[in-house]
C-alpha cells in the first residue's frame, strides 16, 4: 500500500473513492482465489456440493467486476485522474477484467467435479493436481504483489507463467498417450484437457496482473515483451 | 509518451503513436523562442531561477504550476511586460529568431508587435468591434479601408468570431459576452500577424462552453502562430498543449511533451502537483 500513497490527496473525497475501489479489488481478488482453490479441491475430492457452491458463487465475482468498473468510470468522470492516479485506475480496470475471467475458468474447472469418472479413471484427475497447485500459488503471489503494488515481486513472478506453460504441454502429451492407449477414455481425457487448459489460461491472466502492476508503478508497458527485455527494467 | 518495446512499435503501431519532439535538441529552424539562463528579481527577491528552455515553433506550450511559481512572470518576460514593473531586474537572455530580446537596442514596441498577448480578463477598448480589431494596424499606419476590412474579417474568422459579429461590426465591443470579448481580444492580437501569441490564463474568467470554444481556437491558432499559454487549469493544459512546463517556486521542474507529463511524469514534484497532492 505504501507505493499507492492514495491518502495524500488534498481532496479527502478523492482519497476515499480510491481507497474504496482498492478495497473492493482486494475483496474480489480474495473471492476469486477462493473460487479457484475450491474448484481444485472439489475436483480432487470429488466433492459435488463444493463444486456446485463454486458455480453458484461466480455471480458474486461478476457483480464485483461490474461495480468496480462502474466506480472507476465515475472516478475518471469526476476527478480526471492524472499520472500515477490515472495509471492506477487503468491498472485496476484491466486487473478486474482478468480476475473476472479467472473466475470463469474456476467455474469450468468445477464442472469437471460434476462429471462421471469411474474409479478406474480417477488416475486421470491426479494429473491436474500438480498444475493446479502451481497455478494457485501464482495467483496468490500475483494478488499479493498487487496488494502491495510490489513491482520487484511482479517482475520476478511474471516468469512463473513459462514454467506453467511447460508443465501444461507435458501434461497434454501425457494425456494424448492415454487416449492412444485406450480410445474409450477419450471423453474423460478431453474433460481433463479442458480443465488443464483453464488452468493454463489462469496462469496467463496472472501474468497480465503482474504487467498491470509494472505499468502502474513504472509507467512502462511490458505487454508483448520478451523475458530478456523484462530483465532490463 | 510511455515507453513501448521496439518490437511492439515495429509491428505497425507507429502510425498510432506520434513521437514527441526532443526538446533538449531542437533543430534551430524549429525553435521559436530560446530562453537561456534567465533569472528575474523583484527587488531582492528572486522570482525566476536560471530558466533554460526551447519553445518549438507552431506548437502550443503550456506553463503550469501553483500560484506564485513564476509562470506568469516567465510569460511576461517573453514580450518584456516586466519592464513596466519597478524594481524588476533580469539577467540571461530570450532569443526570438536568434536575437536576444533583452539587447538594449531592441525596440520594445516592435517586439510586442511580434509577440502578442492576451490577458485573463477580456480588455476590449471602448470602441466598436471593428475598430478594436484594426486598432493595431491603424497605429502601424495602415489606413487603406480595403486592407483594414480584409484584415478585420480574416482576424475575426481566425478567432472563430466572424459569424457571430459580422452584422454588428460597428456596434460597441462592450456589448459582447465575456467569451466573445475574449475572442475579440485574440482577433485584435492576431490582426497584426505576430509570430508568438502569449495567453495568460485566457479562460479563467469564462464559462465552460466559452472555454471550450477558446480551446478549440487555440488548436487552430497554432497552425499560424507559436502559442504559449499559462493556465491554472491542468486539464486545460493537458487538452490544448503539445508541450507542458511545470514550474515551482521559480524553478522549471519538468518540461516535456504533454502526453508524457500527464501520464508518466519523471519528477515526484510534478506527479504530486498534477495528481492534486499539494498546490
Amino acid at each position: 500500500m505504501d507505493n499507492l500513497q492514495i491518502g495524500r490527496h488534498i481532496s479527502g473525497q478523492f482519497n476515499e473513492d480510491l481507497e474504496r475501489v482498492i478495497n473492493n479489488v482486494m475483496h474480489m481478488g480474495g473471492l476469486v482465489e477462493k473460487q479457484v482453490a475450491d474448484a481444485l479441491a472439489a475436483v480432487d475430492q470429488r466433492d459435488v456440493t463444493l463444486a456446485k457452491q463454486v458455480l453458484s458463487k461466480d455471480y458474486q465475482v461478476n457483480a464485483y467486476e461490474v461495480s468496480i468498473d462502474d466506480e472507476c468510470t465515475r472516478i475518471i468522470a469526476k476527478r480526471q485522474p492524472a499520472a500515477g492516479d490515472l495509471r492506477l485506475v487503468m491498472a485496476i480496470v484491466k486487473t478486474i477484467t482478468d480476475l473476472e475471467r479467472i473466475g470463469d475458468e474456476a467455474e469450468k474447472i468445477a464442472r469437471v467435479a460434476l462429471e462421471n469418472f469411474s474409479t478406474s479413471q480417477q488416475y486421470l484427475l491426479v494429473n491436474l493436481d500438480n498444475l493446479g497447485r502451481r497455478v494457485l500459488e501464482f495467483l496468490q503471489l500475483s494478488l499479493d504483489a498487487f496488494t502491495r503494488m510490489d513491482v520487484d515481486a511482479a517482475i520476478k513472478i511474471h516468469q512463473m507463467d513459462d514454467k506453467i506453460n511447460r508443465e501444461y504441454e507435458a501434461l497434454i502429451r501425457q494425456l494424448m498417450t492415454y487416449m492412444m492407449e485406450d480410445p474409450r477414455s477419450i471423453p474423460q481425457v478431453m474433460t481433463v484437457i479442458w480443465s488443464a487448459r483453464a488452468l493454463e489460461r489462469i496462469g496467463d491472466r496472472c501474468q497480465n496482473i503482474c504487467e498491470h502492476i509494472i505499468y502502474f508503478v513504472k509507467g512502462k508497458v511490458v505487454r508483448h515483451t520478451t523475458a530478456e527485455e523484462m530483465k532490463n527494467l | 509518451m510511455i515507453s513501448i518495446s521496439p518490437k511492439v512499435l515495429a509491428t505497425g503501431s507507429d502510425a498510432l503513436i506520434k513521437s514527441p519532439l526532443d526538446l533538449n535538441n531542437l533543430p534551430p529552424e524549429q525553435v521559436a523562442l530560446d530562453i537561456n539562463k534567465l533569472n528575474l528579481f523583484y527587488g531582492k527577491k528572486q522570482a525566476l531561477n536560471n530558466i533554460t528552455m526551447s519553445i518549438p515553433k507552431g506548437q502550443v506550450t503550456a506553463f503550469i504550476g501553483p500560484s506564485g511559481c513564476g509562470k506568469s512572470t516567465l510569460l511576461r518576460c517573453i514580450n518584456r511586460m516586466n519592464d513596466l514593473v519597478d524594481d524588476c531586474h533580469i539577467t540571461g537572455e530570450i532569443n526570438l529568431n536568434g536575437h536576444n530580446i533583452y539587447n538594449k537596442h531592441v525596440d520594445v514596441a516592435e517586439l510586442r508587435r511580434k509577440v502578442g498577448m492576451v490577458f485573463q480578463r477580456p480588455n476590449p477598448f471602448p470602441k466598436t468591434i471593428y475598430e478594436n480589431v484594426v486598432y493595431g494596424l491603424r497605429i502601424m499606419g495602415e489606413n487603406n479601408r480595403r486592407n483594414l476590412d480584409d484584415a478585420a474579417e480574416q482576424s475575426l474568422r481566425s478567432a472563430a468570431l466572424w459569424n457571430e459579429v459580422k452584422d454588428r461590426l460597428h456596434e460597441s465591443a462592450l456589448g459582447l459576452s465575456g467569451g466573445q470579448q475574449q475572442r475579440l481580444v485574440i482577433a485584435r492580437a492576431i490582426a497584426i500577424q505576430p509570430e508568438v501569441l502569449l495567453l495568460d490564463e485566457p479562460t479563467s474568467a469564462l464559462d465552460p462552453i466559452s472555454t471550450l470554444v477558446i480551446e478549440e481556437l487555440i488548436n487552430d491558432l497554432k497552425k499560424q502562430f507559436t502559442v504559449v499559454i499559462v493556465t491554472h487549469n491542468m486539464q486545460q493544459a493537458a487538452r490544448v498543449s503539445d508541450q507542458t512546463a511545470f514550474m515551482y517556486m521559480g524553478d522549471l521542474i519538468e518540461y516535456s511533451d504533454t502526453n508524457t507529463l500527464f501520464t508518466t511524469p519523471l519528477k515526484k514534484k510534478t506527479e504530486d502537483y498534477i495528481t492534486g497532492r499539494y498546490g
